[in-house]
């Protein structure tokens, strides 16, 4: 018996061994362009926004897309979708007044969608603003899309208990952040938000108290998709909405599966960005990366028409690298979401500590620790690089693996205590584990503190919440600045609860003068001024670390083609897939 | 035998009404607050307040408790009774997503169990009556290896193995066995063997010690000693004697695999009550929480009573009362 | 288990020797008990003196070596980085030495199986011989509550209460200590897991007691203590020893199972469960980083079984040899 044990033992020991691996120092760059810019504009040219999209060479129609991942979609319904998926998943059933033609390697531009132009700013002042509708869209059922419908849609989003969606036009409109104080949806079905006029019902007009030049781009969230008030069914809406472009919700089994089917109704010759090459669309959840990274691998049966939503994980990364047969089916690029060490600027008050923080992190190091090249990029700047404008700039440069002895200086030989808050899960773990490491080395003496992963963005959107420190993370709804810096360092955003994610509680009157001055400018100028006002943030505040940016890399089956990362939110972006 | 059946069914919805009690009160201990999660968009104090009122939350629990119990048996507006609850988070009434994720359970666990009781036993009782032989050395070498591993461990090197690498077997995705009977067994043949694996170990320990346990009683030593040949003293007094620990800890088994395979369902990407009832308390869903443990608490006790009402027919010196 | 039979005892001998220096030399004569034993205490061991391995080695379990990893986090050099300084390598990502989280995180699982075992046993055996012996009301308010806790799945409620506790106890800007949560794993493993032990011990109890031993102690007026103590405790032997060999390999897999589930013990306390889980996804880019832990526990968990069972061979008087 001991000596059957034995040899099994050694069976296993000299199978492992005879995998051995030897991973010897050679810095072969794999490329990663980090640095994938938005150059982005407002098409200004109506036929920019006309259908039918051109053709994707050698697409072929037919054949069912797979997208594997690892949570369901939080909401279909789409003036509550806002997650990346949301956004993405929605973009093949909802269509909006305003959508982005992108090709993939950061230039986009914003063209109408439901809308014959990406809008028309009636007075050149931002705050009137007109939509036309165009001729020949139709809802799943053949019924016309209607102002009307695209006008219902946007007053249910005064609707408090449709949560989740973004928030922005509603505001906007209502020139509150209470919004709803202004317009009362559940008791006034049929009325319309102060400020949307329907004229009729191929016009659509916005009106606000102050100017809101980004209107276009946020008018290209799905909060803008026309819903049929005759469906609409409240909060179960969101089960299986109404279906205006080329794919219709056909089964919603929760939390495990979604199909989407081609919807007949649907006309190519409005849509600029759409195509309708697959029959369907299936969504499957469950599957965490490892698994979805070794199916599209294999590549059997239905995976070769698979894409993995959630990609490679870091501990698969250096086998597709080394794997040149995988060459053509990487997808790789830069996201939008944007890491920081965020700090507590109503607790640590003392900018020599926020700037000695700045010096400790070792971004090198929390690169490797979170796996890697191809899931993180370091960043020194508040903006991640995909923005309009952005310029490069290291305010505290302290190389790539950190200066601790520039921030002892800076702490001027005292031992500062401070607490960072943690998400539990694996990710935040190792990532935070390895932070207090950098900061002790520092001079800080740092207590970490676990915080349940699924309460950790409501706790720390509190705005008396006990943290010195912790991880904050933003993904910006549109390339421009003006979705990053005001919503995150106005210090006149702050709210006693749902604050936005990663909130810094920094509230400088300088700065919230500078905001208003940039986002009264017209658009093409206001690039370079953000970029500008995220170096000075940081050099006269250091409100946050910024420590990287997420790295899209992941697969996709060898008979799935024409799926890219999209320029604005990172995510696979399906409008030009088709199954050869 | 009938009034022992009517008690323990009794006995059992007893059990089951304290354990909606125990896991109505675990639920708020959850961190999530249901009211935040439930709060809109500007959440503030007074709004947060408002929902808290509305949901109920205000009220003392009893009667919070009563309203939900309620709820699960008469139905509500959109889910009619039966529906055991209507998940917010779903969309849907909670019998619906048993309709789905019920039959993945069952296909894994009922087929598995038959494997490794049939194996663990087979194998512990064999090599009881063939001790110190090379069989029964490599029999239970062969069951300590898969007591001395983990699921998911195993698991991910069978899939390493048949699906990323031999490529012999697709990535496990439920058909129902009706749909494709094919497609069920090769969905499932991996599950099964690892659970089979797995849990066989415990049954051929168990099966073995008990054999030779029983085999060394005065009872079995007197039927040797009346001159009954070998076979017949095994199979009249030493596997009935024996049998009775096995049914306990088989009973318990499978009834405790029916609420749910929540490694076995992660590992090979099933999503059957197990994954549900996980999720279910990562989203602080109540109804789907709720019913899920109910569920999986009848499962238990049903096959408790199926157990004792089991322990008369195999030894007859258990009586019951 | 044990393999070598025993020679028989000369008469005289047997009638001078206890019967647990009976069980002793009958272990010490079994080489497999001999093995799994040394390899156990072995292990054991070198879990007690982590501290004074670390001073050793010259390495600590939270000092990383960055430098030693690539772009992907991935270490140079050979199998993971096998060299002078780390026998084990070093773990991918995070570039702390393998070995020393080995060590640092088998304190910490073997502390919590051998903590829940005991606990676990102690309960177990104690509420299922009360039960078994003097049924009547005592027996069915302990089988009722047997079967509530049964029926409460305990991965759903460890999921659910495990952060509330520590948020609980500790203020918002207190860290909790690693030790908090290696109590609260045991108590809820304690808390789940007594009904096993109990269950198995009433079953054997039923049967035992209608023995005709116990009947002879009855008439012959032995007090109920007398029966439980003299009488039945040692006739449950075999089982209590074949369930408390089986619940230490049971906790470390479950401990391990709980870090499946990102509920088992956080950073930066070193635990043996989260390596291996972790490791697993290295098993086709860093072999030698799963090898290292998978084997070490398989083996820690095998030597567990085997010893225990061939314990249960030595301290049964009635099984042949």
């Amino acid at each position: 018996m001991r000596r059957e044990l034995t040899a099994a033992v050694l069976l296993t020991l000299v199978a492992g061994l005879g995998a051995c691996t030897n991973n010897t120092k050679t810095d072969d760059d794999l490329g990663v362009d980090t640095n994938r810019q938005a150059s982005g504009a407002i098409a200004t040219d109506p036929k920019d926004s006309q259908g039918p999209a051109a053709e994707v060479p050698g697409a072929a129609k037919g054949g069912t897309v797979t997208v594997i991942r690892q949570t369901k979609i939080a909401h279909l319904d789409p003036q509550r979708a806002y997650s990346f998926v949301g956004l993405n998943a929605s973009q093949l059933y909802a269509r909006r007044l305003t959508t982005y033609k992108d090709d993939g390697q950061g230039h986009v531009t914003l063209v109408g969608d439901l809308a014959t132009t990406p809008g028309t700013d009636v007075n050149k002042d931002c705050k009137t603003w007109r939509f036309t509708v165009k001729d020949g869209v139709k809802f799943e059922d053949g019924s016309a899309i209607t102002a009307r419908d695209i006008a219902y849609g946007i007053a249910r989003s005064f609707d408090l208990s449709l949560t989740g969606g973004p928030t922005y036009i509603q505001e906007w409109l209502a020139d509150s952040p209470q919004f709803d104080t202004k317009f009362d949806f559940k008791s006034n079905k049929t009325g319309l938000p102060p400020g949307l006029t329907v004229p009729d019902d191929k016009t659509l007009q916005l009106t606000f108290a102050k100017p809101h030049c980004d209107l276009p781009f946020a008018a290209s969230l799905p909060a803008t998709a026309p819903v049929p008030a005759a469906k609409d069914t409240g909060t179960q809406y969101d089960a299986k909405p109404v279906s205006s472009g080329p794919y219709k919700i056909t089964k919603n089994e929760a939390g495990t599966q979604l199909t989407m089917e081609r919807n007949t109704a649907w006309d190519p010759a409005t849509d600029p960005v759409r195509h309708q090459y697959p029959d369907a669309f299936v969504w499957s959840f469950g599957p965490d990366p490892v698994t979805q990274t070794n199916r599209i691998i294999t590549d059997g049966g239905a995976d070769q028409t698979a894409v993995s939503w959630n990609g490679v994980d870091p501990s698969l990364v250096s086998k597709v690298v080394g794997d040149t047969a995988l060459k053509d089916r990487i997808l790789q690029a830069p996201t939008p979401q944007h890491f920081t060490l965020t700090i507590n600027n109503q607790r640590v008050t003392d900018l020599k500590v926020r700037q000695a923080l700045n010096y400790a992190i070792d971004r090198d190091g929390l690169i490797k620790t979170l796996g890697g090249a191809t899931f993180a990029a370091p960043v020194t700047t508040l903006m991640p690089p995909a923005t309009i404008g952005w310029k490069q700039y290291d305010a505290y440069p302290a190389g790539k693996s950190g200066d601790p002895a520039k921030a002892k200086e800076l702490l001027g030989g005292a031992t500062k205590e401070l607490v960072l808050a943690f998400a539990d899960d694996a990710t935040f773990q190792a990532l935070s584990t390895q932070l207090a490491g950098n900061l002790e080395k520092a001079g800080f003496k740092i207590t970490l503190k676990a915080i349940p992963a699924d309460s950790f963005l409501d706790e720390t959107k509190k705005r008396d919440n006990p943290w010195d420190l912790y991880i904050g993370s933003w993904g910006a709804d549109w390339p421009s600045g003006a979705a990053i810096l005001p919503v995150l360092y106005d210090g006149r955003a702050i709210k006693d609860g749902g604050s936005n994610n990663g909130a810094s509680y920094l509230n400088a009157p300088a700065l919230n003068a500078e905001f208003d001055r940039v986002l009264a400018l017209p658009v093409e100028r206001q690039g370079d001024e953000w970029a500008k006002l995220d170096e000075k943030i940081m050099r006269e505040y250091a409100p946050v670390v910024p420590l990287y940016v997420q790295v899209m890399f992941t697969l996709h089956g060898s008979r799935v083609h024409g799926v890219f990362i999209d320029s604005i939110f990172g995510s696979p972006q399906f409008v030009n897939t088709y199954v050869k | 035998m009938g009034t022992f059946l009517v008690r323990r069914v009794c006995l059992g919805l007893l059990t089951l009404f304290a354990v909606s009690v125990v896991t109505f009160l675990m639920f708020f201990a959850l961190p999530r607050d249901p009211a935040a999660a439930m709060c809109p968009k500007n959440c503030d104090a007074q709004r947060l307040e408002r929902v808290r009122d509305e949901l109920g939350l205000n009220d003392p629990k009893p009667v919070q408790y009563l309203r939900y119990f309620k709820g699960v048996f008469a139905g509500r507006d959109g889910c009619p009774a039966p529906c055991l609850g209507y998940s917010y988070v779903n969309n849907e009434p909670v019998r619906d997503t048993f309709a789905r994720t019920l039959p993945v359970t069952l296909s894994i666990v009922i087929p598995a169990a038959a494997l490794w009781l049939a194996l663990g036993i087979g194998l512990g009782m064999l090599s009881a009556l063939r001790r110190g032989t090379v069989f029964d050395r490599l029999a239970i070498g062969f069951s300590l290896s898969g007591a001395s591993m983990q699921l998911y461990f195993v698991g991910g090197v069978l899939l390493l193995v048949f699906v990323y690498t031999l490529k012999v077997l697709p990535y496990p995705h439920y058909t129902p066995l009706l749909d494709d009977p094919l497609a069920w067994l090769t969905a499932l043949v991996l599950p099964w063997c690892t659970l089979a694996f797995l849990f066989s170990a415990v049954y051929a320990r168990l099966a073995r010690a008990q054999m030779l346990e029983t085999m060394s009683e005065d009872f079995v030593r007197t039927a040797r000693a009346k001159g009954l040949p070998e076979r017949l003293v095994v199979r009249r007094h030493v596997l009935r004697a024996a049998i009775t620990p096995l049914v306990t800890a088989a009973g318990l088994d499978v009834g405790t695999a029916l609420g749910g395979t929540v490694i076995t369902e992660t590992t090979f990407g099933f999503r059957g009550l197990g994954r549900t009832a996980i999720d279910a308390v990562r989203d602080g869903d109540l109804p789907t929480i709720m019913a899920t443990v109910l569920l999986a608490a009848a499962f238990i006790i049903v096959a408790n009573i199926v157990v004792d009402a089991l322990y008369t027919r195999i030894d007859p010196r258990v009586r019951l009362r | 288990m044990s393999m070598t039979p025993l020679e028989p005892a000369a008469p005289h001998e047997l009638a001078t020797r206890s019967p647990g220096r009976m069980a002793w030399r009958r272990l010490r004569r079994d080489r497999t008990a001999l093995v799994s034993g040394v390899v156990s205490v072995l292990l054991v061991v070198v879990a007690l003196a982590a501290p004074l391995i670390r001073l050793a080695y010259g390495v600590g379990p939270q000092d990383d070596f960055k430098d030693d990893l690539d772009r992907y986090g991935m270490p140079y050099g050979i199998s993971g980085g096998i060299s002078g300084a780390h026998w084990f390598g070093l773990e991918p990502g995070q570039g702390r030495d393998l070995f020393m989280q080995m060590v640092y995180g088998m304190r910490t699982s073997l502390g919590i199986a051998f903590a829940a075992a005991l606990m676990t046993t102690v309960v177990g055996v104690l509420l299922g011989i009360v039960a078994g012996y003097l049924g009547g009301w005592v027996d069915a308010i302990l089988n009722w509550v047997t079967d509530v806790t049964l029926a409460l799945p305990f991965l759903i409620f460890t999921l659910a209460v495990i952060r509330p506790l520590e948020l609980h106890f500790y203020g918002p800007r207190e860290a909790v200590p690693g030790w908090f949560r290696v109590v609260v794993l045991i108590s809820l493993f304690t808390a789940f897991g007594w009904t096993t032990t109990a269950r198995l011990v009433r079953g054997q109890v039923l049967s035992l007691r209608e023995r005709e031993f116990v009947e002879a102690a009855k008439a012959g007026g032995a007090r109920v203590p007398r029966i439980l103590l003299r009488e039945l405790l040692p006739n449950l032997g075999a089982p209590i020893l074949v369930a408390f060999s089986l619940a230490i390999p049971a906790y470390i897999t479950g401990e391990a199972a709980l870090s499946f589930l990102g509920i088992g013990m956080l950073e930066p306390t070193p635990d043996f469960g989260r390596t291996i889980f972790r490791s697993l996804n290295y098993l086709q880019t860093d072999p030698a980083y799963v090898l290292f832990p998978g084997v070490t526990i398989f083996v820690l968990v095998l030597a567990f079984n085997l010893f225990g069972d061939a314990l249960r061979d030595a301290l049964d008087p009635k099984s042949q040899r």
